[in-house]
């Protein structure tokens, strides 16, 4: 992997004429990532998803350069069709087009960034692999008292010859105080066997909303990374709703900075999982002011051998007086050979808070299916209608009402 | 209707029911009384389907092989039964529930299915019959309702449902005698030529307000003694050690 890692940087850096401090930026990404590789087991927060060996089994050999000076097809995805939006089109990394033609156009301003890191802490070697080979990323600015009046989709999708890559893709956003944004990540896998690595990064001025979205629906053989970093200002709120079901292997992390007092973040996700599926969510909720909040809430539903992972960590420093942090997960496992591992982190250095948390793991209730079934409901019926009462509250949520209906018209649930 | 021939039933090896006989006709009434432990659970368990006995013997309703039927299929052919211990499930609104239960129902009989205003307004009937709270109809089956709220609301689904045959397993327990009667009253409603009732119960109590044709004594997982009306009131006076 080395040898191609270096061949590919070494085109990447023939591509565009960049400036000696974006070059350095580049490099000094790229040999961080050359020296610590893909993060495997030994380290504690990927202990339940050896992405190294996740790669090595599903991919195979990668290659880590992607022609970013040719135009790709975007004419060839499928829009979403049911919900008006603005969307943002992102094909092997690069972002082929942005378009806000709900929007006035003076609100929001897009900016071409070049390469400066942001975030100091709970760095991993995904974000060095990111910085080193994803094109000029973009940052998106939402001016002051601004709500977009329709959301944004970003879709994150393939050219058609790509296959065993490695795609990498940043974009920066701004709330400006009082901004709001609804952002939906739906993806589009038209091809198989790739590794998507894609690094969000958000700052929430005072008393703006953020509410993302993230859709993972369609089956496809493709391994995803995610990663938000979120800083929020006073009286903001981030919502983050991960619906985490069709990759091979999808790790969603959601780092979050509450350093304005009364911020809230809320993260919540369903994994509803097929095959060996084998998906994560790892949160960090770092609670760094006064009077801070947040809420999560993870719901599983596991069938064959497929595998759910919930790390979920609540950070209280000793400033953060009057922290309110919960968090909950349940799972109802399907098979004999399904799996679902949570591990809560509770790190708390302030007296005055209140912080809990929960887990339970369990069958479907066979007596509930034959109550169901004693009423007239085939055994595929009832657990379809017990599965969805399951997953109902999670959904229920979503705070956007036409986010949570295409989402429960994704799952099925009926009402 | 129901024709239970030499019906025997182990659970875990032990014996439960043993040559268990009963015949129930179009129209008839029957209550089983028996102690606790004595099999009337695990009777109407087996005649609705639940799975985890080992079963022999016959049971035949309107002539067709029970055991060779699913639980919905039971269901289906016009089977109900009322539990003991209505089950809560989180998430599942009880109109919806209702209304998939009746049109899974109606589907499988080749019936046309009810859409949703036509659906409404036989609940709402219902539900006005049986003084059932309209807004509980709106919230999560069986979540958050009173023990007597839940019997309600089986009798509730039995009205909605019409079965041939209704099982009542306990009905009557834990219920004020306001909801006995309205539940009895209920259950009267559907007592027509052809729809028949088997009265599961510990007590007589519920015996006073739905008139049995017959009256059955269970004990240890056998009919000892059978007899009209006034074998409930017997038991009541004796209690079934002196009974036989």
């Amino acid at each position: 992997m080395e040898e191609q890692l270096k061949i590919d940087f070494e085109k990447k850096l023939k591509d565009f004429s960049y400036s000696d401090q974006e070059k350095k930026f580049k490099e000094t990404n790229f040999k961080e990532f050359l020296k610590q590789g893909f993060p495997n087991r030994k380290l504690e927060s990927w202990k339940f998803s050896d992405l190294n060996q996740i790669i090595k089994s599903n991919i195979g050999e990668l290659t880590f350069y992607n022609d970013y000076k040719k135009e790709n097809q975007i004419d060839k995805i499928q829009l979403i069709s049911d919900l008006e939006h603005n969307k943002l089109i992102v094909i092997d990394g690069k972002i082929e087009k942005i378009d806000f033609k709900f929007e006035e156009k003076d609100k929001i301003e897009v900016l071409v960034e070049q390469g400066e890191e942001t975030i100091k802490e709970n760095i991993n070697s995904l974000i060095n692999l990111n910085n080193a080979f994803s094109n000029k990323f973009c940052k998106i600015i939402i001016k002051k008292n601004y709500s977009l009046k329709k959301p944004l989709v970003i879709y994150h999708s393939t050219n058609k010859n790509t296959q065993s890559k490695n795609t990498n893709s940043r974009i920066d956003f701004k709330l400006e105080e009082n901004a709001c944004l609804r952002l939906i990540d739906i993806f589009k896998d038209n091809t198989e066997k790739n590794f998507l690595n894609i690094y969000y990064n958000f700052e929430l001025d005072k008393s703006s909303i953020l509410k993302n979205y993230k859709i993972d629906k369609s089956i496809n053989n493709n391994v995803k990374y995610s990663y938000n970093n979120v800083k929020q200002e006073a009286n903001s709120i981030s919502e983050t709703f991960i619906l985490s079901s069709g990759s091979k292997f999808f790790k969603n992390e959601i780092n979050c900075n509450l350093q304005g007092q009364h911020s809230s973040a809320f993260v919540n996700g369903i994994f509803d999982l097929d095959d060996e599926n084998h998906h994560e969510i790892k949160s960090n909720i770092n609670h760094l002011v006064e009077n801070t909040k947040s809420y999560q809430l993870v719901k599983s539903v596991l069938e064959k051998k497929s595998k759910a992972v919930y790390q979920g960590k609540i950070f209280v420093s000793s400033e953060a007086q009057k922290t309110d942090g919960y968090q909950l997960s349940n799972a109802i496992l399907l098979s004999e050979n399904s799996e679902f591992n949570a591990k809560p982190e509770l790190e708390i250095y302030a007296d005055d808070v209140k912080c809990s948390h929960g887990s339970s793991s369990g069958s479907l209730d066979e007596n509930s299916i034959f109550y169901l079934m004693s009423r007239g409901l085939n055994y595929k019926e009832a657990k379809k209608l017990l599965i969805n009462g399951f997953l109902l509250d999670v959904i229920e949520k979503i705070t956007d009402e036409e986010i949570k209906n295409l989402i429960k018209n994704l799952l099925g649930v009926k009402e | 209707m129901l024709k239970i021939n030499n019906l025997s039933a182990k659970i875990d090896n032990k014996s439960i029911l043993q040559d268990f006989k009963l015949e129930i006709n179009p129209g008839e009434v029957h209550a089983i009384m028996g102690p606790n432990g004595s099999g009337k659970s695990t009777l109407s368990n087996i005649l609705s389907g639940k799975k985890g006995y080992d079963v022999t013997g016959e049971v035949l309703f309107e002539n067709s092989d029970l055991f060779s039927l699913e639980t919905e299929e039971r269901a289906h052919k016009g089977i109900f039964l009322a539990f003991q211990y209505p089950l809560e499930i989180p998430g599942v609104n009880t109109n919806v529930f209702l209304k998939t239960s009746l049109n899974a129902i109606k589907k499988a009989r080749g019936e046309k299915e009810l859409d949703a205003i036509q659906f409404l307004k036989l609940v709402k009937e219902k539900a006005k019959e049986l003084k059932f709270d309209e807004e509980k109809l709106g919230r999560q089956l069986n979540v958050g309702f009173s023990g007597g709220e839940k019997k309600k609301n089986e009798i509730l689904q039995m009205s909605i449902l019409n079965p041939k045959l209704s099982i009542l397993d306990e009905t009557d327990s834990g219920l004020d005698i306001d909801a006995l009667k309205t539940v009895a009253d209920g259950v009267n409603a559907l007592r027509k030529k052809n729809n028949s009732f088997l009265i599961i119960t510990h007590y007589q109590r519920l015996l006073e307000y739905i008139k049995p044709d017959f009256v059955h004594v269970l004990m240890n997982g056998k009919i000892i003694k059978s007899g009209g009306p006034d074998l409930a009131l017997e038991l009541e006076k004796k209690g079934y050690e002196n009974i036989n």
